[in-house]
């Protein structure tokens, strides 16, 4: 049996401009997720993130490289590798005229489930998603938020050997969002590999086994979220707001990051208070925390991953 | 966890999932009552004025409106396949899956048709009282309506998959309309309609099959020549709709 679930190499792809140059989303990734692996691409709006997915999950076709499912080259023949498939599309809706209990299980026996299973696992997975008490009301009358989980609910029913999971949490409220964790959690305890794209930080900081921070249609990086935190070359950030005068000084505790007209400092309890005596010597503010991913983003990127410039 | 585990089997047959994917688009359809109940209004607006206006000529219109009807399931097919896959992205959630892509076009049109034929049947069941039709009439109509079906179905999601933004798609319903029912000779006898175009009017899936219905229907006599033009006509639009479309959807299920 082939232990990688994903298998991507070289993927290029390129949009042809209508009327404009063409674009270049993604320039050679390539990546490997095993099985019962939850992954993250973390990335800013644009990034390439959705097209790489929709790529793997043979929703695009690739300019040039290759994909492998299950070790099954899934660019010459989508269809043998799809029934192992299963896909949350991002600003995916359901059906309006249908309730999250009849989206979830149509879906399932659209997939071959027979009716008792797919009773049982839409039962089950509206349960996760925390809408049992919305299950049978129209999806139209249902928030964004519920939508959403309705979509989230009829994917991870399939429990489907690769779930291909497109932002899948955006729209939610924390408390949901904490649902959906869990049961991707569980879902990948069962064997399930998962690969998301997000760019909330928490969550690729809370879900993800490894993560591939993206840019430009390029991967940055790639490993843990500890270990990404850890290249940044301290324990504690330092944020000196305005604290571009006093950059030089700075720098001598340790890597600056910069985010706006907020100087990070990374560095370790050694340097605190000499860092925190030359912000307010210059009428600065300046907070501590533990060094994040935020700072582990702007150091690999250049920016956060907020701006939208 | 076993990872080991080999992958689980999965039975998949190039319908997989179709007589689900009908109920689905069925459910979704049957809750447009209105527009269900309003799909032959043009129709019913036709048969007034031709009643009023050319009577002689109603028993034509009549035999026409059905036809039309189940022609208008491909605008319905168009604009539901663009609707579900510009707005809910759902195309995304079925390609994704054991279900074909053929499937999913098949069932979402056997799901409308299913949904919408209530009206078509009254207009059929007036047309075989009120013409009236022959058994064997019936059943050559039936004929006709499926693969009218067949033809505009398949053009239908051909046109939905071309598009990214449903603004572009509403003139072509227009279009159609007016190209394939109101031009032609499908709510008025062909006999109308200018002489020297007439075999053209056959080779259209709407006039042609409104024609041979009403030869069948025994008030529209047709030279042989041109009841064999209007049938390899229908038949050829048909299959190589249909042949288009199941191509044409394997095709689309993954993006260029």
């Amino acid at each position: 049996m082939n232990s990688q679930a994903l298998r991507a190499e070289s993927v290029r792809k390129i949009y042809r401009g209508r009327g404009g140059p063409d674009i270049e989303a993604l320039s050679g990734v390539s990546l490997h997720v095993s099985r019962g692996e939850r992954i993250s691409l973390l990335g800013r709006n644009g990034a390439g993130k959705t097209t790489f997915l929709r790529i793997a999950s043979t929703l695009l076709a690739p300019t040039s490289g290759t994909v492998e499912i299950f070790g099954q080259d899934a660019i010459a023949d989508p269809e043998s590798v799809r029934p192992y498939l299963a896909v949350v599309p991002q600003e995916g809706k359901p059906f309006m005229h249908l309730t999250p209990r009849e989206q979830a299980y149509t879906y399932l026996r659209a997939r071959g489930f027979t009716r008792e299973t797919a009773k049982s696992r839409a039962d089950h997975a509206l349960e996760q998603m925390g809408l049992t008490e919305v299950a049978d009301r129209l999806s139209i009358t249902l928030s964004g938020g519920q939508r959403q989980r309705t979509m989230v609910a009829t994917v991870i029913a399939t429990e489907a050997p690769l779930l291909f999971l497109d932002e899948p949490t955006i729209g939610m409220d924390p408390f949901a969002r904490r649902g959906v964790w869990e049961s991707f959690r569980e879902l990948t305890a069962k064997g399930c590999t998962i690969l998301l794209t997000t760019h909330y930080l928490d969550e690729a900081e809370a879900l993800s086994q490894r993560l591939y921070i993206v840019d430009r249609g390029r991967l940055l990086a790639e490993g843990t979220a500890d270990d990404l935190k850890r290249s940044v070359g301290g324990t504690l950030r330092v944020s000196v707001v305005s604290g571009d005068g006093i950059s030089q000084q700075l720098s001598t505790f340790g890597p600056l990051v910069r985010d706006g007209d907020t100087v990070h400092v990374i560095t370790g309890p050694h340097g605190l208070r000499e860092i925190l005596a030359l912000a307010a010597h210059a009428d600065l503010t300046a907070t501590v925390g533990p060094v994040t991913l935020e700072e582990a983003f702007l150091r690999v990127v250049g920016r956060s991953i907020n701006d939208e410039s | 966890m076993n990872l080991d585990a080999p992958l689980p089997t999965v039975r998949r047959s190039r319908w997989t999932g179709l007589g689900a994917f009908i109920g689905t688009e069925l459910r979704v359809q049957l809750h447009e009552v209105l527009s269900i109940a309003t799909s032959i209004i043009v129709q019913a607006v036709f048969l007034v004025f031709v009643g009023v206006l050319a009577r002689q000529y109603l028993s034509y219109t009549l035999v026409g409106a059905v036809v039309f009807s189940t022609f208008q399931i491909g605008q319905r097919v168009q604009n539901e396949s663009a609707w579900i896959r510009i707005d809910h992205k759902l195309h995304e959630l079925y390609h994704a899956s054991p279900m074909t892509p053929e499937a999913y076009f098949l069932g979402m049109s056997i799901g409308i048709l299913l949904a919408y034929c209530l009206p078509i049947l009254v207009l059929f069941t007036a047309s075989a009282y009120l013409v009236p039709l022959s058994v064997p009439a019936c059943l050559l109509l039936v004929a006709i309506l499926g693969a009218e079906f067949v033809f505009t179905a398949s053009v239908g999601y051909m046109i939905s998959t071309w598009f990214k933004n449903m603004r572009s798609i509403w003139p072509y319903s227009t279009l159609f309309f007016n190209f394939f029912g109101v031009l032609p000779p499908v709510f008025y006898p062909l006999f109308l309609f200018p002489k020297a175009l007439q075999p053209l009017a056959l080779l259209l899936p709407t006039s042609g099959g409104a024609a041979l219905a009403e030869n069948a229907a025994g008030i529209l006599p047709l030279p042989i020549g041109w009841i064999v033009l209007a049938s390899v006509s229908l038949v050829v639009a048909a299959s190589l709709a249909f042949v288009g479309a199941v191509y044409w959807a394997r095709r689309i299920s993954r993006e260029r």
